[in-house]
């Protein structure tokens, strides 16, 4: 579903992001992890098609997102810690809008249900500066998967959500993902990667440190045999200790 | 404790001047630099200096001296006075100081006294005076005196005021402690008021002549029948402590200055007594004001004007919006509820009623027809200015958007279809107000024709004008679209929205900018229409002639406007955020 062939982005001199390559399939969760600076938003928004990639090559769905970006960005949704909301629409409005933009021929039911599973039904005609964060954040979510996305990103999706919210928001993720959909995680709550994540792609500097399914990368940094702790991998992976 | 909070202001305004400072290494700031400081030169500091050319010395004539001295004394107190009368009946709300939400998360947590806290405040809002200080000695200045006078004269005035609207907070707050509502204080405020009126009108009627409305179109005889209500009977009474404190301001040389300054200098001083001996519970409505501030100051960085000054309410959609079809539309009807929640169906109501009313009356003065027909050109006029004035005001498109280029990014949509629909919201309402404008000029000049424009050219420059206007309006809000594309650093769009002369001069420079590159679209439109309109008036007729120049120069508009859509379209799918704007 998504395919990443020596992904570069450069500011200036400072490599973002350096020669990175992966796949991931269709019902599978990546977790992408890595220290402050390591490169996680900015890939992110190569993948979505927000920034250029330097070099490189972004496939989504069979489509290339540089040169054939309209069928590829129809497949993706993006989910950012931040909730981008137009300050002037409504609830509604912004559903009838991203109907609009997506050609989402019967949103209004799917635009109900949604917003039913998201405890905003009675929210439909207030504004985003009536909302609360985590109100915000569903409405942005509410949005995303209106046209059904067959690649998801979320970038820190449990910012600003209260316990109830974290925990329907693992639930829809994992139901999304055994609909088929490809999902890409990046978080700094390792133990939410692990939880839902059935791969892992751990970044430093911009460089791929290591990529594979939880085991795999377990069995590479793990001294004992059948640990598989994240986190302990995570420090070994990106600390000095790291190989 | 005033030491920590004197050092807390000093380095935020130091460190605030030093990046403003280093910001004029990058060429586009240190251009603009150049250009604003020229400009603030030319317009207010040469007559700091003296170096004013022939302008000063005719409109030093204006500066307030000899005879009429007492009569501008007396309306600068009458002013005060009015604004601290409002200050007494409009607000409703307890006493919040202004505080930011740091200064808030900062100071109201420390052991710091409430009274340590008004003088926090005190201090820092002598930045905002001394700024407005200096702006308004220098927009005063050019009209004669000695600019430290008017600089401290200013000062006196602005801090008195200041503190009387903090005391005033204060003791609005303290009367609803004590069960005094908000309406049962302005009854008392509107009470006083009405008596005062009643006591000047009184004492007018029996001791002044009445006025002359014959000799009220002479403007000294106005001026004198104001200056004998405000300079004797009891007016001068009521005014007294309020003059004290705009006297050094009018003071025209320095021994009155000197003379007139410790009476008002005694005055700020007993407001500031009254304020920081009052104890009043104010943090809870500051933290709530704080939190308001930080909202507004967020919009206006976002290049938001409208949000930060107007409070938000949920509109209706323009039209149904279909779910399937082009999505330049779904911009459009986007756009539109934008611009609703300043142009409301009411404020269209009002534009045609009040234009149908104007037309009615005007109707009937035929006879007056060079003044109804002046009205008509007027009315067409306003057309041209809109075309220049209606772009920078209606921002309802990329310039608005841009701070969300990250999602517009995302959408499965081609730039150039992105870019029309985002256009489309300003030129349709730009149109709708420049077809009503015309209608009104047509409907008077139709009703009153001048000599020299006949009725059937009246219509075919009419129809001409409307049919020319919304594709010029299309091209003309492309200019200012594509430069937040071409140089979005330059037009402060985003997050990061910059101050400062560097930043006036940045704007002086766009906007030459865009009236050249307005300018040259026009050229193509102006040959071709010019020639169609030499053939046909030659061959057929004039008014024939204009319509179809006109249509002709529409068609290559249209063409250019579409190019310019395509261009920017592609702009658009070329714009790297990263490179360009700072991502949250």
């Amino acid at each position: 579903m998504i395919e990443v062939t020596s992904l570069t982005k450069l500011y200036g001199d400072f490599v973002a992001v350096d020669d990175l390559s992966f796949g991931v399939g269709a019902g599978q969760v990546m977790g992408l992890v890595g220290p402050n600076g390591a490169g996680k938003t900015t890939t992110l928004r190569c993948l979505s098609g927000i920034i250029p990639p330097t070099r490189g090559a972004v496939r989504v769905c069979g489509h290339d997102l540089a040169s054939d970006p309209i069928p590829a960005k129809r497949n993706l949704a993006l989910f950012t810690d931040e909730p981008r909301l137009f300050d002037y629409l409504t609830v509604e409005q912004h559903l009838a809008f991203t109907a609009r933009i997506y050609q989402v021929g019967d949103y209004k039911s799917k635009a109900d249900q949604l917003l039913e599973e998201l405890e905003l039904a009675a929210k439909r005609k207030s504004l985003p500066g009536e909302l609360s964060r985590g109100m915000k954040q569903k409405l942005v979510i509410a949005c995303g998967l209106l046209h059904d996305p067959k690649v998801i990103y979320f970038d820190e999706p449990l910012t600003g959500l209260d316990p109830y919210g974290i925990r329907r928001m693992k639930d829809s993720i994992l139901k999304r993902s055994r609909d088929g959909a490809t999902i890409i995680i990046s978080s700094h709550l390792l133990h939410l990667v692990q939880e839902i994540c059935s791969h892992i792609l751990i970044l430093k500097n911009g460089r791929k440190v290591s990529f594979g399914t939880m085991q795999e990368i377990s069995r590479q940094y793990s001294d004992e045999p059948g640990e598989a702790n994240l986190e302990a991998v995570f420090f070994k992976a990106t600390g000095e200790e790291g190989r | 404790m005033v030491g920590a909070l004197f050092y807390l202001q000093y380095h935020s305004i130091a460190n605030r001047l030093l990046m403003r400072l280093r910001r004029l290494r990058q060429p586009k700031y240190l251009l603009g630099g150049i250009v604003g400081a020229l400009y603030f030169y030319f317009y207010f500091f040469r007559y700091l200096f003296g170096f004013s050319g022939g302008r000063r010395s005719g409109m030093a004539m204006m500066s307030p001296s000899g005879t009429h001295l007492a009569l501008y004394e007396s309306i600068g107190a009458a002013i005060f006075l009015i604004a601290i009368l409002l200050a007494w009946l409009l607000p409703h709300e307890r006493a919040a100081l202004a505080f930011s939400e740091a200064e808030v998360a900062f100071l109201f947590p420390a052991p710091i006294t409430r009274r340590g806290l008004i003088h926090f405040k005190l201090l820092r809002s002598q930045g905002a005076i001394l700024f407005t200080t200096f702006f308004l000695m220098l927009v005063t200045n050019r009209f004669g005196g000695k600019f430290w006078i008017h600089a401290a004269g200013w000062w006196v005035i602005l801090c008195t005021l200041n503190l009387h609207l903090l005391g005033c907070s204060f003791a609005r707050t303290r009367l609803m402690d004590r069960g005094i509502t908000p309406w049962k204080r302005r009854f008392v405020v509107l009470g006083l008021i009405g008596a005062c009126a009643a006591a000047i009108g009184i004492w007018a009627r029996k001791s002044l002549p009445a006025p002359n409305l014959d000799q009220m179109s002479n403007f000294d005889a106005v001026q004198n029948y104001v200056q004998g209500v405000l300079t004797s009977g009891p007016l001068p009474y009521l005014l007294y402590p309020f003059r004290l404190v705009i006297r050094p301001y009018l003071a025209p040389n320095v021994h009155a200055f000197v003379f007139a300054l410790p009476a008002a200098l005694l005055i700020t001083f007993l407001h500031y007594l009254w304020v920081v001996r009052a104890d009043v519970a104010f943090e809870e409505a500051s933290v709530e004001a704080s939190r308001k501030t930080a909202q507004k100051v967020a919009a206006v960085r976002s290049g938001n004007l409208r949000s930060a000054n107007v409070r938000m309410k949920g509109r209706r959609a323009p039209f149904a919006l279909g779910t399937t079809g082009p999505t330049a539309p779904a911009f459009l009807w986007k756009n539109l509820i934008s611009a609703g929640q300043v142009f409301t169906p009411r404020l269209w109501i009002l534009f045609a009623a009040t234009a149908t009313a104007v037309c009615s009356f005007l109707a009937q003065f035929s006879q007056h027809s060079a003044i109804v027909s002046a009205l008509g050109i007027s009315a067409a006029m306003l057309v041209v200015w809109s075309m220049f004035i209606g772009p920078q005001l209606l921002r309802q498109d990329l310039r608005q958007d841009l701070a969300l280029a990250d999602l517009l990014k995302t959408y499965p949509v081609p730039g150039w279809e992105l870019v029309f629909g985002e256009l489309l919201g300003p030129a349709a309402i730009l149109t709708a107000l420049q077809w009503l404008l015309l209608l009104i000029s047509g409907a008077l000049l139709l009703t009153s024709p001048p000599s020299y424009l006949p009725a059937t050219t009246t219509l075919a420059i009419g129809a001409s004008a409307a049919l020319v206007v919304p594709v010029l309006n299309v091209i003309i809000l492309q200019i200012p679209n594509a430069a937040v594309l071409l140089f979005p650093a330059w037009f402060q769009v985003g997050k990061d929205r910059a101050q400062g002369i560097e930043v006036t001069g940045q704007r002086i420079i766009a906007i030459f900018v865009q009236l050249l590159a307005f300018i040259v679209a026009l050229i193509p439109a102006a040959i071709v229409s010019g020639g169609v309109f030499y053939v046909v008036w030659n061959l057929l007729d004039r008014d024939l002639a204009i319509f179809l120049a006109s249509t002709a120069a529409a068609i290559i508009l249209a063409a250019e406007a579409a190019s310019g859509v395509v261009f920017l379209g592609r702009l658009f799918e070329q714009f790297d955020l990263s490179a360009e704007l700072p991502l949250s």
